[in-house]
């Protein structure tokens, strides 16, 4: 089977590079072993929070200048970064996924632990907070679905209230989500969200809330509503009438799995093919060592031949990286990854300090090629979480490492 | 020093590390809450059972062994089969008479051709419904597929085996109990599509029941017995007449393929990559420039492709799809992949109606939305349930290319 | 004892919250005695916590330690019967492989005979049908009467015993001071670290049961006990590879021993000698996972592939009585000291040395020896009075008695409780929720768990409950339970820095072991931690526990 591009891995990267491949007329494949990342999504996309120095970024577009040479930002240059930062707003919009932000001025978050992080990128379900330390209103009430574990209400509360706003907990009790209940594991967003979804459910929740309130000025939800289509989320905010906060809640994030969805079957309006739980397996090259087709478990002694190659496979959660006692390798391919000798320099003893392993991941010494054995692969692209050369969390850049990379590796098949 | 330098268990649940997603996508879930969802019923269990099998849960059996949990885990854990072999290894209850009659799709089959005017008057008899629900517990709501007054097997024999002889090329052909006992129309299909790109079609030594709701059913003796006389009349075509063995439908495929080795413990592994759905075959045929297909010019038609769950496992939907877009006149939209809900024998059962018409509810929706001809789909349950639950009929895609083809023009190609 | 006596006065005041401690605490409080229990930490967090669960069946020692193998061969026996929901009868197995000498095996079975223990010498092929991870190259096999135990849940059965007899136990408290009125010890000063507050209590005997911590306890008594700090470290698999306990069949050495425990299964020991400063202190090396794995393989080949979920290291309580560097062959044999005969120090004994078998003939000891001080005629009957939980064993028949459709969670919940389970609010969809998927703890359980068995916070949660300790060990229910606990403790702050804590609790002994599917997880946890909640380092670090 013959394509333009094959791209492996279908979380954020893939689908953004898919989609602007196809959407230029090219005829592209995602190879995805399963679904991804996108699933524990915070609701926003991070672009650079911070420097490796620990110093606070306000500017992601200028403070890009200032990161080591092997960031990915910095093999693209401050330019391409803050082109594609702004090219991506559009680009989402296109896919009917509202965002707003922008990358010359961090805006922050919430998060479900009530602290607060910058954020480039958030989706249509959050209020991005100008400030650290916005107060949210005077007084705040802040309902939970009676029974769900995964939004801690007095984490938010107590975080709220350090900026002076005055909180009280409530929670709804819904006759249908009752039912859920049937089951011990039944009560997660997306089992919520499911319910929520209904015509007249999320009516009567949005109803029982706007009851609660008594001299609150702002409510603050779970953000579990919308599975499938975001529209509830504008008409639960309309019927409650009074400003509505959503906050992301533990895993699964429903606003995350349906930007997920979103992206795909944009790819796949746009004519793509979506090969979902499927592993690629195998490559084989050319002579010029680049890569003339790829074999999968699922299409057996059907290779897939394409032109260009993109990996998206992301880093050891999606298996894009593997560790094993004594070494780190990159499955598919076995391109060329940067990581510490010997695993006792992976780790930090405590969980909270930066850890060594996850600035691991691939070097690309020539744009965003992959190199295999120090030899630099034409046709064969690294983009997103498998890049090495940034401690993403740290740094709060792993949305951004992966929409841009994606944006300009589609461009740089695109110009060839 | 080696060690766990790969440490890909057998126990393939330790690759599961919690993060939930096979639950989002777990049809059953949303609308059986008695059901605890493929994470706890199959890796969390798991761990629990091996302590001791007290912890076995009946609420397994909700489970319609769809795979679509494996499809979507991030980490390669067959979770439909550790929930399927759970329920091979602690369920002790022994299967109910109506599992039985169910499970038995070839005896029941064999029995019902014989008398196919009167059974398929009798069990559409509304007396007669009621009885199977009171009594047996199959939803009355249910209409059982007709059955054929010949078996495929027996038409195939009289009328087309020895012409098979005179092609260059040749397959084997699993037809499987569908197209034998309730729809030979299919397997005649298959045979004049094969015959026109010039590869004789021939039965297999001895084909039995691929066992499929004999497993689902927990009655895997027999399914075993199955799998063993299926293996050996496959090993035959393969291995000594150098005939590949292609299906119709997809279930039937993937119990080959899968099943056996994954939830029988029987090793198939020198033939698996020799059995398939003709549609791949074709596809690949095709792909590679070995045939020819000539299309009907004015052959048009609005086609509804329905991705089943065995499919979307296998994930062959693609070649089913690819050759549909080849017929020039076929508009084809491929359906938003959702189960259907009737699993096989799982939506015959009075307990799973409701469960079974929910799950199939948002498919059903986009298909009258869309408005299309007819609906195409590679699985013999699929269409039941979709002719079942919505206005229009369903076509194999093989049924679909004999439809579309000129028959003539694409042997005169192949030639 | 009848007349009244202020708040802060007892009978007897024990010193360590381990089992020994709480093993004495209930035998204590069984016979009348007012008792008071005090432990810096939690319960079960010292050595207690920290060994393979194993119910020896004594053939360990039998070759070299005939007296420790006849005392774990009784007690082995009567844990079966009081401590029925702590136990799992699951047999051992001392298996030769061809590179051990076969010859050891009859001197084994000897000795183990010699000592009252049933070895039985089985044919190797049966022996793999018995447990069949075990290596099929083995040569030759023994059956023996081993078993896993609880060692959390058993330590929490014998506190729950002393405080239903009347015992007060005080956790986070750690006594700074003996009070002492010239010769003899009268009562302790104790710091609060939850109240933060000091206070006295008074007893006319204050037993000593710090295990290795005892030698500072004996200090503050102006008494000395050397002891031998041998550092042990363990790994825990993700799940049961084998439900027999297995055994190498050859002098007690490293990594022989395999034993199934509730859902895991873990190998050790490793020995080696740690100086008393770090004893607070223990992690393990990488160095002691590769040997523990080389030789975990050769006992089941099938640890080879399977997932490591942490790594752990306790330190032996042994008391020094020669200069022995690997710590082995000393002996486990349990030390009672009376400090007003050795030492000239009254009102103050000190009980250690022993090991998790044998706790219960210990705290017998060490009652006996307060009773005959306080004058008191009463005898023992913790051989054959079942511990809380252990009435019944049957989980299907509890169960029957109080939910109509039991299902996983209710029956994993007898599985941890025993007879219990029944006093556990299970009873609608909120209590049945789940907190902890990966061992199916439900909100009902955390609640009684928070209510009923002293927890603070997650830590203890997790030593009562098993929330945590599995295959995720704590990704999500973390979370959850944390929510639950800063309902109970109204306290947002404590409880956010107690999730800290714990989640690093969690990581230390991951990161030993932190590779293929180990480090998928815990990228995962980081990205949920660190990423999504966006949480950043603690304010204090609890030392990290099994």
């Amino acid at each position: 089977m013959k394509f333009d591009t094959i791209i492996i891995g279908g979380g954020l990267s893939g689908l953004v590079c898919g989609i602007k491949l196809q959407k230029a007329g090219q005829k592209c494949a995602i190879v995805s072993a399963g679904q991804s990342a996108m699933h524990f999504s915070s609701g926003t996309f991070d672009l650079l929070g911070r420097l490796p120095d620990g110093t606070a970024v306000e500017n992601p577009s200028e403070a890009a200048g200032r990161l080591d040479k092997g960031h990915p930002y910095s093999i693209l240059g401050t330019e391409a970064v803050l082109k594609y930062a702004d090219e991506a707003k559009d680009f989402f919009a296109e896919c009917g996924i509202s965002v707003s932000g922008d990358a010359r001025k961090n805006s922050w978050r919430i998060t479900p632990a009530g602290e607060r992080k910058p954020a480039w990128l958030t989706l249509g379900d959050f209020t991005p907070l100008a400030s650290k330390d916005e107060k949210i209103g005077n007084r705040a009430l802040i309902v939970n679905i009676l029974g769900y574990l995964d939004f801690n209400t007095k984490f938010l509360a107590d975080s709220f209230e350090k900026q002076g706003t005055e909180c009280r907990i409530a929670a709804v009790r819904l006759d249908e989500m009752e039912r859920l209940r049937k089951n011990p594991s039944e009560m997660r967003a997306t089992n919520i969200a499911r319910v929520m979804d209904r015509d007249g459910i999320w009516e009567k929740a949005a109803l029982q809330i706007k009851e609660l309130i008594r001299e609150e000025d702002v409510v603050v939800l779970p953000a579990v509503f919308g599975l499938k289509d975001a529209s509830v989320v504008d008409k639960i905010r309309e019927t409650i009438g009074v400003r509505t906060i959503f906050a992301a809640t533990m895993p699964p994030s429903v606003p995350g799995i349906r930007t997920q969805m979103a992206l795909r079957s944009e790819f796949e309006k746009a004519g793509g093919r979506f090969f979902l739980g499927d592993t690629v397996t195998g490559s084989e090259c050319r002579e010029n060592g680049e890569i003339e087709s790829v074999g999968t478990v699922n299409f057996g002694d059907i290779r897939l031949h394409a032109d260009n190659f993109v990996l998206a496979s992301g880093s050891f959660f999606s298996k894009g990286m593997i560790a094993s006692p004594s070494k780190i390798y990159e499955p598919i391919f076995g391109i060329d990854l940067n990581y510490a000798e010997g695993r006792g320099n992976w780790f930090d003893g405590c969980f909270w300090n930066r850890q060594n392993y996850i600035s691991f991941g691939a070097c690309t010494k020539d744009g965003l090629h992959a190199s295999i054995n120090g030899n630099t692969i034409g046709n064969l692209y690294v983009i997103g979480s498998l890049l090495g050369g940034s401690n993403t969390l740290y740094e709060g850049c792993g949305g951004g490492i992966a929409i841009i990379t994606a944006m300009a590796a589609a461009d740089s098949i695109l110009n060839k | 020093m080696n060690m766990q330098e790969k440490n890909i268990s057998a126990n393939n649940f330790e690759q599961c590390i919690k993060c939930t997603v096979c639950t989002v996508y777990c049809p059953v879930v949303p609308v059986n809450p008695l059901y605890p969802g493929p994470k706890q019923a199959g890796p969390d269990g798991e761990r629990l059972r091996l302590k001791k099998g007290i912890y076995f849960d009946d609420t397994l059996k909700y489970c319609m062994n769809c795979k679509r949990c494996e499809v979507a885990c991030p980490s390669g854990v067959r979770i439909g089969d550790i929930i399927q072999a759970a329920r091979l290894k602690y369920n002790t209850q022994p299967p109910k008479l109506r599992d039985m009659i169910l499970a038995s799709t070839d005896l029941m089959g064999s029995i019902a051709t014989k008398a196919a005017p009167i059974v398929n008057m009798t069990v559409g008899m509304k007396p007669v419904k009621a009885a199977m629900d009171g009594v047996l517990g199959i939803d009355k709501h249910r209409t059982f597929p007709k059955y054929s007054s010949r078996t495929f097997e027996k038409w195939f024999n009289k009328n087309v085996k020895a012409f098979q002889e005179s092609f260059n090329r040749h397959v084997s052909f699993f037809h499987g109990c569908f197209v034998n006992y309730n729809y030979p129309q299919l397997g005649k299909d298959l045979v004049s599509v094969m015959n026109s790109i010039g590869y004789g079609v021939h039965l297999l030594d001895k084909e039995k029941c691929c066992g499929v709701a004999l497993i689902s059913n927990g009655m895997t003796d027999r399914a075993r017995k199955n799998a063993a006389i299926n293996l050996e009349s496959i090993r035959k075509s393969v291995n000594e007449r150098q005939m590949p063995v292609i299906g119709t439908s997809s279930t039937c495929s993937f119990t080959l393929r899968d099943e056996y080795p994954h939830l029988l413990g029987i090793n198939n592994e020198d033939v698996r990559d020799y059995i398939e759905l003709a549609s791949r075959f074709i596809y690949r045929i095709v792909d590679e420039g070995k045939v020819k297909l000539v299309f009907k010019k004015d052959y048009k038609a609005r086609i509804a492709y329905h991705t089943p769950c065995h499919m979307e496992k296998l994930g062959w939907g693609i070649f089913s799809t690819e050759l549909l877009r080849m017929i020039p006149g076929a508009e084809v939209t491929v359906l938003e992949s959702n189960c259907c809900g009737i699993a096989g024998t799982y939506g015959f059962k009075k307990e799973n109606y409701h469960v079974s018409q929910a799950i199939g509810k948002p498919l059903f929706e986009q298909i009258n939305k869309l408005r299309p001809d007819f609906v195409a789909c590679d699985c013999e349950t699929c269409k039941w349930q979709i002719e079942m639950s919505t206005e229009y009929a369903v076509k194999n895609p093989i049924s679909v290319l004999a439809e579309a083809l000129d028959l003539v023009a694409t042997s005169e190609a192949n030639k | 004892m009848a007349q009244a006596r202020r708040d802060n006065e007892f009978d007897v005041i024990i010193v360590g919250g381990g089992i020994t401690g709480a093993g004495t605490a209930r035998d204590c409080a069984m016979r009348g005695l007012r008792v008071l229990l005090i432990e810096r930490h939690d319960l079960a967090t010292g050595a207690t916590g920290r060994n393979h669960g194993l119910l020896h069946s004594g053939a360990r020692y039998a070759v070299t330690d005939r007296e420790s193998a006849e005392e774990c061969i009784r007690e082995n026996m009567i844990l079966r019967k009081i401590a029925r929901h702590c136990v799992e009868e699951t047999e051992g197995l001392f298996i030769t492989l061809p590179e051990d000498d076969l010859g050891y095996q009859a001197k084994f079975v000897e000795s183990c005979l010699a000592a009252g223990i049933n070895a039985e010498v089985i044919d190797p092929k049966d022996a793999l049908r018995m447990e069949p991870s075990a290596n099929p190259e083995l040569i030759g096999a023994v059956k023996v009467p081993d078993g896993a135990v609880d060692p959390f849940r058993l330590t929490s059965a014998n506190v729950i015993d002393a405080k239903l007899h009347g015992a007060k136990v005080l956790v986070y408290s750690e006594v700074t001071k003996l009070i002492k009125e010239g010769d003899t010890i009268t009562g302790v000063e104790v710091y609060n670290a939850i109240t933060k507050e000091s206070a006295k209590y008074y007893a006319p005997i204050t037993v000593n049961a710090g295990g290795i911590w005892g030698q500072r306890i004996a200090e503050m008594a102006g008494a000395r006990i050397n002891m031998f700090p041998a550092k042990g470290a363990l790994l825990i698999f993700g799940h049961r590879v084998n439900n027999v306990v297995l055994n190498r069949c050859r002098k007690p050495a490293n990594a022989d021993i395999l034993v199934p425990g509730d859902t895991i299964c873990l190998i050790g020991t490793t020995s080696s000698r740690v100086p008393f400063g770090e004893v607070d202190n223990m992690y393990v090396t990488a160095d002691e996972v590769d040997l523990l794995l080389q030789e975990g393989e050769k006992l089941a080949p099938s640890l080879a592939t399977t997932r490591i979920l942490r790594a752990y290291a306790g330190v032996r309580p042994l008391v020094a009585t020669d200069d022995d560097p690997s710590g082995r062959n000393i002996s486990r044999g349990i030390v009672l000291l009376d400090h007003e005969t050795r030492d000239g120090i009254k009102g103050f004994i000190s009980i250690t040395g022993g090991k998790l078998m044998t706790y219960r003939l210990m705290a017998e000891w060490a009652t006996d020896l307060v009773c005959k001080k306080l004058n008191i005629g009463k005898a023992c009957r913790t051989m054959d009075t079942p511990l809380p939980g252990s009435e019944n064993e049957n989980i299907e028949e509890i169960s029957k008695q109080t939910w109509a459709k039991p299902g996983t969670p209710h029956k994993a919940t007898i599985g941890r409780h025993g007879a219990r389970a029944l006093n556990i609010g299970l009873k609608d969809g909120y209590d049945t929720s789940l907190v902890c998927e990966c061992e199916e703890v439900s909100v009902g359980e955390v609640k009684y768990a928070i209510e009923e068995l002293d927890v603070h916070n997650l830590v203890d949660l997790r030593r009562r409950t098993r929330v945590g300790m599995g295959t995720c060990q704590g990704e999500l229910c973390a979370c959850r339970a944390a929510g639950m606990l800063a309902d109970a403790h109204q306290c947002t702050e404590r409880t956010k820095n107690d999730l800290k804590n714990f989640i690093n609790e969690r990581w230390k002994g991951m990161y030993p072991v932190c590779w293929s599917d180990t480090l998928r997880e815990s990228e995962y946890s980081q990205w949920i931690y660190s990423g999504v909640c966006g949480l950043e380092g603690p304010e204090t670090h609890n030392e990290d526990n099994k």
